[in-house]
This record gives C-alpha cells, structure tokens and sequence, in this order.
C-alpha cells in the first residue's frame, strides 16, 4: 500500500514535471536567443534554423515550438488529470476531468446535436491548443496563434471537415447545394465556402496578434513618456520606466487572458456551428433509411 | 537572429500545425475523454447494481414483512382458540361439577325422604298397635266382662283403619 502509493505520488510528480519543464525551457530558449532590441519593432515569430524542404523551405520558429510545448503541456495535464480514476471518493482532479468532458460534451450537444457526440474531443482538443497557445504570452513566449500559419492550418483542417460532412450525402448533392437557392447565387457561394476558413484563420490570428501589437506599442509609448516626466530624477532613477508599471497590467489581463480566450471559445463555435450548419442532416437519414430499406428487400 | 514577417505564409508551417491539431486531438481521446467515459460508464453501471441490490432488498423486506405480519395474525388466532377452549373446558367441568352436586344432593334428599316414611309408617304401625291394646284394656275394664279377644280386634282394626284412612 504504502509503496503503490509511493509509486502513484512519484508517477504525479512526472506528470506536473511534462507540464512545467517545457514551459520552463521555452522561457530559457528566449531568454538566451532574443536579441536586443531598441524601440518599436513588431516582426512575426522567431527563425530558429530553417530546414531546406521542396517548394518552400521550413524555417523552425517560436510559433513552432511553442506549439510543441503547448502540446506537450497538454499531453501532462491530461494524463495528470485521468490519473488514479476511481468510481468513488473522487479526487478534485477526477472532479475537473469529468467536468471539461461534461461541460463540452453539453456544449457539443446544445449546438450541434445528438449525432455529432465524437466532435467532443476535437472541440476539446481546439479549444485547449487555441487557448493555451494564446496564454503563453502571459509568460513572455510568442504565442502561436498569432502566426497566421498556426491558425490557417488549424482553420484548413475545419474546411475540410466541413467539406467532408457535406459530402456525406455524395458529391452530386455537393454541387447542387452551391446553386441554393438561386443557380444564379453560385459564385457568391463559392466565395463564402472558400471565406469561411479565411476569415476563422484571419479573425483569431488578427486578434492575438493585435493585441501584442497594441501591448507593445502603449509599452514603448509609456517608456517615452516616463523618460521625459520622470527624467530629471538623479543618476539610475531617471532610467527607470515608472510609468510602465500598472497599466500594461491591466492591458495584458484583457488582450493575453480575455481576448484568448474568447478567440478560443469563438473558433470552436464557429466550427461547431460550420460543420453541423453544413451537414443535411434529413437528407442524410432520409438516404439512409432508403438504402436500409433496398438491403432489406434485396 | 532573423525574425518572420508578420504576415508570411509557408505550407509547410501549416501542415505541421494541422498535423498538430490532429495529434491533440487524438492525445485528448486517449488521454482524457476515453479514461473519463470509462470511468462514467463503469460508475453508472455500479450505481444500477446497487440500485438493483436495493430494490431487491426492499422487496424480500416487504415479503418478509408480508410473512410475519401473517404469523402474527396467525398466532393471534391461535390464542385466541387456547383461550377459547381453555374457557370452554372450564365452563364444561363447571356445568359437571354442579350436574354432580346436585344429583349427589338429590339423591340425598331422596334417601332422607325414604327414611322419614318408613319412620312413620313404623310410628304409624305403632300408634296403631298401641290404640288397639289401650281400647282393648278400656273396654275390658268398662264391659267388666269378657269379650272375645278376636271379635273385638277385628271391629276395633276396621274402625281405626277407618279412621287412619280418613288421616293419611
């Protein structure tokens, strides 16, 4: 008992060391790599090395690995969370546990319906990976959602998500459903299909990335301003930026915690109500009980 | 070190991040959601057991209870039959127990009654006998002469029989 237990805290210790040591050594990584940099510059995500691939080269940045850690970190939680799951005398972790899976399994069912349950895990996995992504700049690491890359990719796949459900009732009924409700309208819904991921792409990495754009610009604007107010203060003093202490604070509560987050919750509705807006639901199951009925009889 | 522009799109960056999507996503199935449905799953089948065990726990109490409820009111009855043939039996020796006396009684008096009689007819007989001698010393001694013993006896038997007649 007393060495299973043993066992089982050692095991939890492993678990909280794959959530905190990447996230340590992404700090470490930018601390050691970031160059010294004078004023304003607002650039994309750092080029570690670049590997030489057809058509493109890949070059490895921040956004990169980051995403890697964010991962990683993820994989621990979940593991640390589903640990030692029992049927009673539940621990606070298994209480947490079963409470994501049932709050988006509530939401998976409020907006997509019965028939899309096994969207439960994607929805899942998109909101922590956006979420946490975005919350990286709390500890001073890039975020990867406001790479347009990271996002876009995040945003094909929903494409072709949503593609693939309407396909479910065969690619004649594909085609037909761009001619809705006027053959005319065709061209303005070509568009919109190819708009949807765009604009899910566009909006969640405009935002992030706005919002550190925005950081640092009140940042480097409030350092210019304690240097002429607070300039004449003798020797060190006057170095000193004072006036960035507060603000940028409360600046960082609303674009790194907030507006993550609800660019998070935003893209995971978006593709809940995508997919399930696009799937004919009737049509299928009418087909599908049509083709029941032909096995049947033959 | 270079940095990439803000907006720069690159393929590959993109499909390693789909590709990343895709991997969370099965990390999150494995990892999370498939423990936890397991869990729920095992805990309500645990629950339905239990309920089960208690509905029928609760059922065999009620059988049970049926069961003793029944004897009570079997035992009731029983009672009842003891102390009714208990009463009965006593009422019974009781009514005996009178029957004999008063027959033992009767019997008695009876015998009293037999006895009384034969006293008076043996007094009766007596009285007869001792009238007869007496009369017959009377007239002897009033006549001075005498009589013939028999003739006079028998008048004298006829006459008191008449009269012990008319007396009984």
């Amino acid at each position: 008992m007393n060495t299973k237990s043993r066992l089982f805290k050692a095991v939890d210790v492993l678990y909280i060391c794959m959530m905190v040591v990447p996230l340590i050594c992404g700090i470490v990584l930018k601390v050691l790599t970031k160059p010294q940099t004078e004023g304003i510059s607002i650039t994309g995500a750092q080029i570690y090395f670049t590997i030489p691939m057809p058509i493109q080269d890949l070059p490895v940045t921040e956004s990169q690995v980051n995403s890697l850690i964010v991962m990683i970190m993820l994989l621990g939680l979940c593991l640390f969370l589903t640990h030692g799951l029992k049927t009673r005398n539940i621990s606070v972790r298994q209480h947490l546990a079963e409470w994501i899976v049932e709050k988006v399994d509530g939401l998976i069912k409020d907006s997509m319906g019965e028939y899309f349950m096994s969207f439960s895990a994607f929805i899942a996995a998109v909101l922590a990976l956006s979420g946490f992504s975005s919350l990286l700049s709390l500890f001073g690491l890039y975020p990867p959602t406001s790479d347009i890359n990271i996002v876009g990719g995040w945003a094909i796949l929903v494409f072709v998500l949503i593609t693939y459900y309407k396909m479910k009732c065969g690619p004649l009924q594909y085609v037909k459903s761009f001619g809705d409700p006027v053959p005319l309208l065709a061209p303005l819904n070509i568009i919109s299909e190819v708009a949807t991921p765009l604009s899910m792409a566009f909006r969640h990495y405009g935002n992030v990335l706005s919002g550190s754009v925005i950081s640092v610009l009140i940042g480097t604007a409030l350092q210019g301003l304690s240097r002429t107010v607070l300039g004449w203060l003798p020797g060190f003093l006057g170095d000193i930026p004072l006036l960035q202490l507060g603000l940028p604070a409360i600046l960082s509560v609303y674009f790194d915690v907030f507006s993550g987050l609800l660019q998070a919750y935003i893209f995971a509705m978006l593709t809940m109500m995508y997919v399930s807006g696009g799937f004919p639901m009737e049509l299928y199951f009418e087909r599908k009980a049509k083709k029941a009925a032909m096995t049947a009889k033959n | 070190m270079q940095n990439l522009d803000v907006i720069s799109v690159n393929l590959w960056q993109i499909l390693i991040s789909l590709g990343n999507l895709c991997i969370l996503f099965f990390i999150m199935k494995r990892f999370l959601y498939k423990p936890v449905r397991n869990i729920l799953a095992k805990r309500q089948s645990e629950l339905e057991e239990h309920y089960t065990a208690a509905e029928k726990a609760e059922a065999d109490a009620f059988a049970d209870r049926a069961v003793w409820e029944e004897k009570l009111a079997g035992a009731d009855a029983e009672a009842d039959a003891i102390i009714k043939k208990a009463s009965d039996n006593a009422s019974f020796r009781g009514e005996q127990i009178v029957a004999n006396a008063k027959e033992q009684a009767e019997s008695i008096l009876r015998v009293a009654k037999t006895e009384a009689e034969l006293e008076r007819k043996k007094a009766v007989e007596g009285i007869k006998r001792e009238i007869v001698e007496v009369s017959g010393a009377l007239t002897e001694k009033m006549l001075e002469r005498e009589i013939k013993t028999e003739d006079h006896r028998a008048l004298i038997d006829s006459f008191i029989e008449d009269i012990g007649d008319g007396n009984d």
